[in-house]
């Protein structure tokens, strides 16, 4: 049996005395796109920042492996470049950094981890443009300071182009829908459609159904109170979508 | 055991002030060079302490321990602290101005007798003005292409040094003038004057950069008067001595004159910076946009001090400063304080001042991406400077200063 891109065992997590993850099973084989679907404040984003490594949560039980590596044990950073990569719902503008700088930044510092060369300018070049001519970007909108000032369709294909450069082995995509309006999400959809492969894992988590339709899933789970309550093909998703989330939790809507 | 005792009077008011070791070093090389005005002033006065209100956060009598002995004259040289590639070069070593190359197109070298600031009430303006034996005059009778380089040096042992500089810059003329200053490791005190008149619609860019040893004292007392529609960009760059302070006094003389005065305090354990700009809005229709960004790290202490004064016939001016300042450690410590002096009715001045920390939503953008901590923190804390260094035009220059950025960020590591 070959090893899950990522496996995630009773993970518990919480925020000061909160607890907020509660013992999340989840199994991701390789090249499978797996959605996780939850209300608001049930917990899907804390579960993407906790695998990202952000400082804020204390882990109190449980363990991640992406690829087979113990992904708890690592900074954020080495996460990234082990072949981590999540794409954030709100994405930070940082003035004073331009876009450009910070991806070449990003791409050696991912190669330099990996023992492998830096790479030189024109072959950079080359690959942040074809990159973008495929997302609608411009090589005059990645002369401007990171996200700033960025609409929220170009903030999110900034997102793909990122993913695209950085080729990770496993994605979240952290409510990629949201602030998108239609064209926008086909868009960025298809730029997500094109980086599926037989070794890329992604976890596409969102709280509407309609992403779904443009990024089709293997495989649909619905989160509720921190951890997974029912998983099943795409038409779980439907299923939410017209009977609501009291059907799965037991929660009043 | 005494129950009590018998208190003295309170004489703080009439009583001298007791003279530490600074100020009765400070009166006796005044009274050797018959400066007895200034003499009399420290014996009554003393240094201030931070109960004059200019020298608030910088006390220099508590700062100030001691005085080294007057420069003697340079006879060994330091390598230069920057280089800018191609720019045209003045040295002032222990206040002695050197002979200088063959000076560019538009450009007059020249020497006067004594300082060149302007009376104020201020002991360092006095100081220098008492101290300064000659000045380097430089008259730029049309646009200078080379940037102009005034390399101003202590060197040898531990000294007192003096030294001045006058530019006049013709009406339409335009200059880049970066003053830097540095010498040998030694507790000297620099005290340095520099005067600029930009004449109508003169464009000149004038950056300074303390880049002295720890061991130094560093003070400067930049004096700035713009003619109608005259444009000065300043940039200040409080980097080497373990004490420093720089002032600013820009005056808006001419209708249309436009100052961005900006500075950048970069502060390491043990060291104090302060930039203390006083600007005078003198007549009607001026604008300033003065700047000012700090960074401390360790038990570093920055000051930034900005005064904007408008007179009372100067309606419409249009002022605005502000200072942010960014900690690197929990123990850095960032002071600012504004103010206003407004007699005109019809203006718009304000004034802002934030602090804070590296932004931790940021830092863990960078570091989701693959970027080690420290790059991060890097990356962010040039990217909080580029303000400062981006309108600097000149590649070499910026180049440069770049350099001094990236060498601190490194020398903290």
């Amino acid at each position: 049996m070959t090893t899950p891109i990522l496996e995630i065992r009773n993970l518990h997590a919480r925020i000061e005395d909160r607890e907020i993850l509660k013992g999340v099973n989840l199994t991701i084989p390789a090249g499978e796109v797996h959605a996780v679907m939850g209300r608001n404040g049930s917990g899907k984003s804390t579960l993407s920042y906790v695998l990202a490594g952000k400082e804020d949560y204390e882990i109190t039980e449980g363990e991640v492996l992406l690829d087979g590596q113990d992904l708890l044990a690592m900074e954020p950073f080495e996460r990234a470049s082990a072949g981590l990569f999540l794409a954030f719902q709100y994405p930070i503008e940082i003035p004073g950094v331009a876009t450009m700088t910070f991806l070449k930044a990003a791409m050696n510092a991912q190669r330099k981890a990996r023992g492998e060369g830096e790479m030189t300018t024109p072959d950079f070049m080359r690959a942040v443009k074809q990159a973008g001519t495929e997302l609608n970007i411009d090589t005059e909108m990645l002369k401007r300071p990171l996200n700033v000032g960025f609409s929220g369709g170009e903030k999110k294909r900034a997102e793909v182009l990122q993913m695209a450069l950085l080729q990770p082995k496993m994605c979240i995509l952290d409510e990629t829908d949201s602030g998108l309006d239609i064209d926008a999400l086909q868009v960025v959809s298809k730029g997500v459609n094109a980086l599926r492969s037989a070794g890329r894992s992604m976890l596409v988590i969102t709280h509407y159904q309609r992403l779904l339709n443009h990024i089709v899933p293997d495989v649909v789970h619905v989160f509720s109170d921190g951890k997974i309550v029912e998983s099943g093909d795409k038409d779980l998703a439907l299923q939410l979508e017209a009977k609501g989330y009291a059907d799965f939790d037991g929660a009043a809507a | 055991m005494p129950t009590s005792t018998a208190r003295q009077p309170k004489m703080r008011q009439t009583m001298p002030v007791r003279l530490n070791a600074a100020e009765e070093t400070l009166i006796a090389q005044l009274k050797a060079i018959g400066a007895n005005a200034e003499a009399e002033r420290i014996t009554v006065a003393g240094l201030p302490t931070r109960r004059v209100e200019s020298y608030h956060y910088t006390d220099l009598k508590m700062l100030l321990k001691a005085i080294p002995p007057q420069a003697a004259a340079a006879n060994e040289a330091s390598a230069p602290a920057l280089r800018v590639a191609g720019a045209y070069q003045l040295m002032i070593a222990n206040g002695v101005i050197q002979s200088a190359s063959t000076a560019p197109a538009g450009v007059i070298v020249g020497k006067a007798e004594g300082g060149v600031l302007s009376t104020r009430d201020d002991v360092l303006v006095h100081l220098n003005g008492a101290f300064a034996k000659e000045s380097l005059t430089l008259t730029l009778e049309s646009s200078v292409d080379p940037v102009i380089q005034i390399d101003r040096r202590a060197e040898g042992a531990a000294a007192h040094v003096t030294d001045s500089v006058k530019v006049f810059v013709a009406d339409n003329a335009s200059a880049v003038i970066i003053e830097t200053f540095s010498g040998s490791d030694a507790a000297h005190v620099g005290n340095h004057g520099t005067y600029m008149a930009l004449g109508k619609n003169a464009v000149v860019t004038h950056i300074t950069v303390d880049l002295s040893a720890r061991a130094a004292t560093h003070f400067a007392s930049n004096e700035y008067h713009l003619a109608d529609g005259a444009k000065l960009r300043t940039l200040v760059i409080n980097a080497g001595a373990g004490l420093s302070r720089t002032q600013l006094f820009p005056r808006y003389e001419g209708a249309g004159a436009h100052g961005d005065i900006t500075g950048l305090n970069l502060v390491s354990d043990g060291q104090h910076a302060d930039i203390t700009m006083d600007a005078l809005h003198a007549v009607p229709g001026t604008t300033s946009q003065p700047l000012f960004k700090s960074i401390a790290r360790g038990h570093g202490k920055a000051v930034v001090q900005g005064k904007l004064v408008v007179a009372r016939d100067a309606q419409k001016t249009d002022a605005k400063f502000m200072h942010q300042g960014l900690m690197l450690s929990d123990e850095a410590e960032i002071l600012s304080k504004p103010e206003l002096e407004i007699y005109a009715d019809d203006v718009v001045c304000g004034h802002g001042s934030t602090c804070g920390k590296l932004d931790e939503d940021s830092m863990f953008y960078l570091m989701s991406r693959g970027i080690p901590k420290e790059e991060a923190e890097t990356m962010l804390v040039r990217g909080f400077l580029e303000e400062l260094v981006d309108p600097i035009e000149d590649e070499a220059l910026a180049e440069a200063l770049h350099g001094i950025i990236d060498g601190w960020l490194l020398g903290g590591k």
